[in-house]
C-alpha cells in the first residue's frame, strides 16, 4: 500500500530541492524505524506459539531444560495423543457443531434480514427493535435457565444443545440487513416483476450477490463456535462428545512431567482453525473490516 | 401533474408510482412471506434467548435447585438481598470490573499503535496480520495450556527470562495480588489482533489526500497523526472501546482454566461466581438472581454500543 | 458471476461433511451427539479424580482389570480434582449421561445422594459379587449409609497422620527401643516433643500447610477438637453447634505452638511445609497419608504414625474415604449394574496396590491380611480407620467444600497470628450461620 511519502514529492516551489530531499530522507528513516519496532513486537507476539511448538517436539524428559535447542527432536507426543483417540472424537464434535452453527446462523439470519430489508409489513419496526435487544443480551448470563431448558427438552449431552442456542444471533441479522440495504434493488425487483416469489428472489438473486458477507458471517460464527467454552462445558459431559476446548479443559491426560504432551495437545487443538485462518486470511480480515462489525 | 412533479427527483422508478420506502409502511402481499421468512429466526430466538431471559428473571425469585424439578419455594427478593449483602458477590463483580480496567487501555492503545505502524509498512503486511491475529483464533483452552507452561515457576520460559535479567521471579499465578495482572497480560496477547484489524481497516478508510495536504503544509508525521489520524479514527476508537469493555466483562475462560478463580478466590469473576453457585452448589435460583444483576450490567454497556452504531444508520 | 454455483458447492460440502461424519461413526459418539443414543454399550465408563502417585496406582489397577476381563472394555477418564470434578459428575447425571462408576469422597457423596444422583446398592446385588456390609471397615461403611441404605462402596480411609523424621527424632530422644516414635500424650508432652526436635533442627519442630491451604488447618483442628468431643454442625448442617470453650482451647493451643513458641511456622504453604520437613528443617510433619510417595521418593529416613491423642479423650482423628458410587441412570442398561459391580469388586481385590499409596484399605479381607499387617509404615496408623471423624453432614460440607474453606481460613489466620481465637470463632459463627440458614438446595 501507499505510504505517507507519496504526498511529499508532488509539492513544488515552496521549498528548495535540498530541503525536499532532507524531508524525504527523514520520512524514510521514520518509516524504517516504525517498521523495525513493529517487526520486533510481531516476533514477541509469535514467541508463545513458537515455544509451544518447540516444546512439543522434545521428549518429555528434556522439556525442563528451558532452551530453544532441541537435542532429540521427536514426534512421539503427537503419536501418543493421536493414538489415544480422544482428540479425534473432539475434532468430530467441534467440526459438526461449528459447521452446523455456522450454516444455521447464515441461513436463518439472512432470511430474517431479507424480510426486514426488502419487505414492507405491519409491525416491522417492532420486530426490528425486538431483535435489536438480542444484540445486547449477553448469552453467557443465560447459562442457568438455558441449562434447565435443555434438561427439560432431554437434549443435554447432544450436539443440539450446543448448536441450537448459538443460531439465533441477532448480530448476524443486522450484518446481513446492512449489506442487503446497500444492494441495488433493481435486480431483485426485476425478478419480482418477472413473477418470482420473495423466497425465490432471496435464494436466487440476493444471496448469490451477498457472497462476501455470507463468507464473513460463516467464518466468524464458525470460529466463535469452535472456541466457545462455557456453554459446551456445561452441556457436554461425556468425554467422547466434548469439543476441543472442553476436552482440553476437562480431561487430565497423563501423570508426571508431560509438558511435551501438553504442548502437543495445544498445537493439535489449535491446528484446524490455524489452517482455516491461513487459507481465508484475507477473507477474515476483510470480513471484520467490511461487515459492519466496525460500525 | 402534481404527482409527476413530486417524483421529478426520483429517476429510477418509472414503473411504480409510489416509493415503498418513504411513503407507505406496509404493502399488500408482503406480510405473509415476510413472517414466513422470519419464522425460523424468531422461533429459535424466542425459544433460546428471550424465553430463557424471562425464565431467568422468574427463577431469581425462587429457591430453585439444580437437581430438583420445578421452581421450588418462593423467595421474594431474598436471593437479591443475599447477593447484594454478600462479600463474595461484590468481590467477584469487582474482579470482573478490575479485569476490564486492566485490559481495555492496553488492548485499545497497543492495537492503535501497532495498526499505525503497520500502515507505514509498504510490504509484508500479511506477516503482521499473522503475528497479531493468529492468537485471536486460538481456543481459550489452548491459550491457557500455553501460558500455564510459560508461567510455570522455575521451568517456564518467562521465569527463565526474568531470572536471566537478574530479577527474582514472581509467582505469576500463585500470588493473589499478581494473578489478575498475569491473566490480563495473557488476554492482551490473545485478543489484541481483533482490535488491530479493526484499526487497520479504519486507517485504510482515511483519504490519502488529507495526508498529502497536511504534508504540503509541512506537517511532520507526528502532527499528521495528531491532527488527522486520531480525529478521523474517533468513531472506530469509540466502537473498539465499547466492544472491548463488553468482551472483557464476559470474562470466564482465563480464570476458570488458569487459576480456577484462585488463589483464594482472588481472580474469580462474576460469571464464575454464577457457575459456582448454580452448578457446584446447586443453588440455581440464587445463581439466576446473580445472573440477572450481571445481565443488567452488560445490557447497560451494550446499549451504549447499539446507540453508537444506530446513530450512523438511516432507515429506522 | 459464479454465485449460485459456489453456493451450491458450499452447501453440498456442508451436508457431505455432516453426512460423512455421521456415517463414519453410527453407533459411536457422533450418533450419540445427534440422536442421544448410548455410547459404546457393554463397556464400563469409570470417572476418577486421581493425580500424582494415586493416579499411577489407579492406572495399574485399571490395567489389571482389563487383563482379567478382556470381554468388558473399560473406559477410564481422569478429570480435574476438587469442585470441577463434582460439578461435572453432577451435570452428567442431571443430563442423563453419567458414567457407570465414579469415585466420590465419602463426605461429598452424602450431598450427591441427597440430590438424588446416586443409585442405591442393594444387599442382594452386592452379595452376588461377593460383597456384604461386614466385609468393610465398619466406621467407613456406616458413615456412608443414608437411612440404613448403602449408596457408596468405601475403598479406603485416608486419615490425617503424623510424619516424623527418624534420624532427628532419634537425636531428640523421642524413639522407643524398636526405633518407632514413643507415644506422646497430653498437650504438654506434645509441646515438649516439638521443642526437643526444634533443638535438633535449629528451626522448627513441626510443619503443616497454612497459606493458601484451608484443608490442612481444618484437619488439624478437627482432630484435636474431636478429641475434646466437640462438634461443629448439627441437624444435617442446619445448626451451628460450635462449642466456644473447646474451640478456644484448641485454637489457643495452636496459637501457642506457632505464634508464641514458634515451634511451627505460622506462614508457610502446602509445598513449603513439605519441603521444610523433607530437608530436615523440621522433624514432624502433619498431613494426609497420601504424601508417603513424596517422602519415599525423597529417600529420607521417616516414619508415620497416628496424630497423638493430645487431649486424652476417646481417640479421634480427622479422615475421609474414597468411595465408588453408581450415579443415577448409570446402571440403566441391562447387565450394566453387574458389569459395574464386577469392576468395583476388582478394585477392592486390588486394595493392596492402593494401600501402597498410604491409604488404609476399607476392604477387610485385605486390611486384616498378613500382607497388609507387614506393610510399614502403613500398619502403624491403620488403627486410625476405626477412630476416623468425618466432616459433619450438611449440603455445604465435605472435602474441599465451602465449609472447609470457612473453617480452614479462620484457623489458619489464628496460626498465622492475624486473628485472635475469639475473633476467629466469631468469624466462623457468622459465616457458617449464613450457610446453615440457607435452605438446602438438594
Amino acid at each position: 500500500m501507499t505510504t505517507l511519502a507519496t504526498g511529499t514529492g508532488v509539492r513544488k516551489g515552496t521549498r528548495t530541492e535540498v530541503t525536499q530531499a532532507v524531508v524525504d530522507r527523514r520520512l524514510k528513516v521514520f518509516n524504517g524505524v516504525c517498521v523495525g519496532v513493529l517487526i520486533a513486537f510481531a516476533l514477541i507476539w509469535l514467541v508463545p506459539v513458537l515455544w509451544a511448538i518447540d516444546t512439543s517436539l522434545k521428549p518429555n524428559a528434556e522439556t525442563t531444560s528451558t532452551t530453544w535447542w532441541i537435542d532429540h527432536p521427536t514426534l512421539d507426543s503427537y503419536r501418543t495423543l493421536l493414538a489415544q483417540g480422544d482428540i479425534w472424537n473432539w475434532y468430530a464434535s467441534s467440526f459438526i457443531t461449528s459447521l452446523a452453527t455456522a450454516a444455521g446462523t447464515v441461513l436463518v439470519g439472512s432470511m430474517a434480514a431479507y424480510a426486514l430489508s426488502r419487505m414492507r409489513f405491519r409491525y416491522r419496526w417492532v420486530v426490528f427493535w425486538f431483535i435489536l435487544i438480542g444484540i445486547m443480551i449477553p448469552q453467557q448470563a443465560l447459562i442457568v435457565p438455558q441449562f434447565r431448558e435443555f434438561g427439560a427438552l432431554h437434549l443435554l449431552n447432544t450436539y443440539w444443545a450446543v448448536i441450537l442456542p448459538q443460531i439465533p444471533a441477532a448480530i448476524a441479522v443486522f450484518i446481513f440487513k446492512q449489506f442487503f440495504d446497500n444492494l441495488p434493488r433493481d435486480l431483485d425487483e426485476a425478478a419480482r416483476v418477472d413473477g418470482a416469489g420473495f423466497f425465490r428472489t432471496y435464494w436466487r438473486i440476493v444471496l448469490p450477490l451477498s457472497r462476501p458477507v455470507v463468507a464473513a458471517v460463516a467464518i466468524f460464527t464458525f470460529v466463535w463456535s469452535w472456541n466457545n467454552l462455557l456453554w459446551p462445558l456445561l452441556v457436554l459431559s461425556n468425554p467422547k462428545l466434548m469439543t476441543i476446548p472442553v476436552g482440553l479443559a476437562t480431561v487430565q491426560g497423563s501423570y508426571g512431567i508431560r509438558y511435551a504432551d501438553t504442548m502437543a495437545s495445544a498445537v493439535l487443538g489449535a491446528l484446524p482453525l490455524v489452517l482455516i485462518f491461513l487459507f481465508f486470511q484475507r477473507r477474515i480480515v476483510e470480513g471484520i473490516a467490511g461487515t459492519g462489525l466496525k460500525g | 401533474m402534481t404527482i409527476t412533479a413530486d417524483y421529478e427527483t426520483v429517476e429510477d422508478r418509472p414503473v411504480r408510482p409510489v416509493d415503498p420506502d418513504t411513503t407507505r409502511v406496509t404493502e399488500h402481499g408482503h406480510a405473509r412471506p415476510a413472517w414466513l421468512m422470519m419464522t425460523p429466526f424468531l422461533a429459535l430466538y424466542l425459544l433460546f434467548i428471550i424465553g430463557p431471559s424471562i425464565y431467568m428473571m422468574v427463577m431469581s425469585f425462587f429457591d430453585t435447585s439444580l437437581t430438583r424439578p420445578g421452581l421450588g419455594g418462593f423467595a421474594g427478593f431474598g436471593n437479591f438481598a443475599e447477593a447484594l449483602g454478600s462479600s463474595d458477590f461484590w468481590s467477584s463483580m469487582w474482579h470482573t470490573v478490575w479485569f476490564t480496567i486492566l485490559t481495555t487501555p492496553p488492548l485499545v492503545v497497543l492495537a492503535f499503535v501497532f495498526a499505525l505502524l503497520a500502515d507505514r509498512a509498504s510490504r509484508g503486511r500479511w506477516f503482521f496480520r499473522l503475528a497479531f491475529f493468529l492468537p485471536y483464533i486460538l481456543p481459550s483452552a489452548v491459550v491457557a495450556l500455553i501460558w500455564l507452561w510459560l508461567y510455570t515457576p522455575q521451568l517456564g520460559l518467562l521465569s527463565k527470562i526474568v531470572t536471566g535479567l537478574g530479577l527474582t521471579e514472581p509467582n505469576w499465578l500463585g500470588d493473589p495480588s499478581l494473578a489478575m495482572w498475569s491473566l490480563a497480560f495473557t488476554t492482551v496477547w490473545w485478543t489484541l489482533g481483533f482490535n488491530f484489524v479493526l484499526y487497520l481497516a479504519g486507517l485504510q478508510d482515511i483519504p490519502r489526500d488529507l495526508y498529502e495536504a497536511a504534508a504540503m503544509d509541512g506537517a511532520a508525521p507526528w502532527q499528521q497523526i495528531r491532527r488527522i489520524t486520531i480525529p478521523m479514527l474517533r468513531r472506530t476508537t469509540s466502537l473498539v472501546i465499547v466492544l472491548q469493555i463488553i468482551a472483557s466483562l464476559k470474562l470466564f475462560d482465563q480464570p476458570y482454566l488458569m487459576t480456577s478463580g484462585g488463589p483464594n478466590y482472588a481472580t474469580r469473576p462474576a460469571l464464575e461466581y454464577v457457575y459456582d453457585m448454580g452448578f457446584t452448589d446447586f443453588r440455581t435460583g440464587y445463581a439466576a438472581a446473580v445472573s440477572t444483576l450481571f445481565f443488567i450490567l452488560v445490557l447497560a454497556v451494550s446499549a451504549v454500543w447499539v446507540f453508537l452504531t444506530r446513530r450512523q444508520e438511516q432507515g429506522f | 458471476m459464479t454465485g449460485p454455483m459456489s453456493r451450491r458447492t458450499l452447501m453440498k460440502g456442508v451436508f457431505a461433511g455432516l453426512g460423512a461424519a455421521s456415517l463414519a461413526a453410527c453407533s459411536s459418539p457422533v450418533g450419540a451427539g445427534i440422536a442421544g443414543t448410548p455410547i459404546d454399550p457393554g463397556t464400563v465408563d469409570y470417572w476418577n479424580l486421581f493425580g500424582g502417585g494415586d493416579g499411577v496406582r489407579m492406572q495399574q489397577m485399571e490395567d489389571a482389570y482389563r487383563k482379567a476381563n478382556p470381554g468388558t472394555p473399560l473406559q477410564a477418564v481422569t478429570l480435574a480434582w476438587g469442585n470441577p470434578y463434582y460439578t461435572k459428575l453432577t451435570l452428567a447425571t442431571v443430563g442423563r449421561k453419567p458414567p457407570n462408576v465414579a469415585v466420590s469422597h465419602l463426605t461429598r457423596m452424602k450431598t450427591l445422594q441427597a440430590a438424588d444422583l446416586l443409585e442405591e446398592l442393594k444387599p442382594a446385588d452386592l452379595a452376588r459379587h461377593g460383597m456384604s456390609a461386614e466385609m468393610f471397615n465398619q466406621r467407613a461403611w456406616n458413615a456412608g449409609l443414608v437411612g440404613g441404605k448403602a449408596y457408596a462402596i468405601p475403598i479406603d480411609t485416608h486419615p490425617f497422620v503424623l510424619f516424623y523424621n527418624t534420624k532427628i527424632c532419634g537425636q531428640a530422644g523421642l524413639l522407643d527401643a524398636a526405633g518407632n516414635l514413643a507415644p506422646i500424650a497430653g498437650p504438654d508432652a506434645f509441646t515438649e516433643a516439638l521443642a526437643k526436635v526444634q533443638k535438633v533442627t535449629g528451626q522448627f519442630g513441626a510443619t503443616h500447610g497454612i497459606n493458601g491451604d484451608t484443608a490442612t488447618p481444618w484437619r488439624l483442628f478437627q482432630t484435636l477438637y474431636s478429641q475434646l468431643g466437640g462438634e461443629v454442625l448439627g441437624d444435617e448442617g442446619t445448626r451451628v453447634v460450635l462449642d466456644d470453650a473447646k474451640a478456644t482451647q484448641v485454637l489457643s493451643f495452636l496459637r501457642t505452638l506457632t505464634v508464641e513458641k514458634k515451634l511451627m511456622p505460622g506462614s508457610i504453604d502446602y509445598q513449603g511445609a513439605i519441603a521444610l520437613f523433607a530437608n530436615g528443617a523440621a522433624g514432624f510433619h502433619l498431613n494426609g497419608e497420601w504424601e508417603i510417595s513424596t517422602f519415599q521418593t525423597a529417600k529420607m529416613p521417616f516414619g508415620m504414625t497416628l496424630v497423638p491423642n493430645v487431649y486424652g479423650g476417646t481417640y479421634a482423628v480427622q479422615a475421609d474415604s474414597h468411595t465408588l458410587v453408581v450415579p443415577k441412570g448409570g446402571a440403566a442398561a441391562s447387565g450394566q449394574l453387574d458389569r459395574s459391580l464386577g469392576f468395583i469388586k476388582s478394585m477392592l481385590d486390588q486394595s493392596m496396590t492402593w494401600a501402597q499409596g498410604g491409604h488404609i484399605p476399607a476392604w477387610l479381607p485385605v486390611a486384616q491380611s498378613d500382607a497388609f499387617k507387614k506393610l510399614t509404615p502403613q500398619s502403624n496408623y491403620a488403627a486410625a480407620a476405626d477412630s476416623a471423624v468425618y466432616d459433619p453432614p450438611g449440603w455445604y460440607s465435605g472435602s474441599g467444600s465451602d465449609f472447609e474453606n470457612i473453617m480452614g481460613s479462620a484457623i489458619g489466620a489464628v496460626e498465622a497470628g492475624q486473628l485472635a481465637p475469639d475473633a476467629a470463632i466469631a468469624q466462623i459463627r457468622t459465616k457458617l450461620s449464613a450457610l446453615a440458614s440457607t435452605a438446602s438446595p438438594v
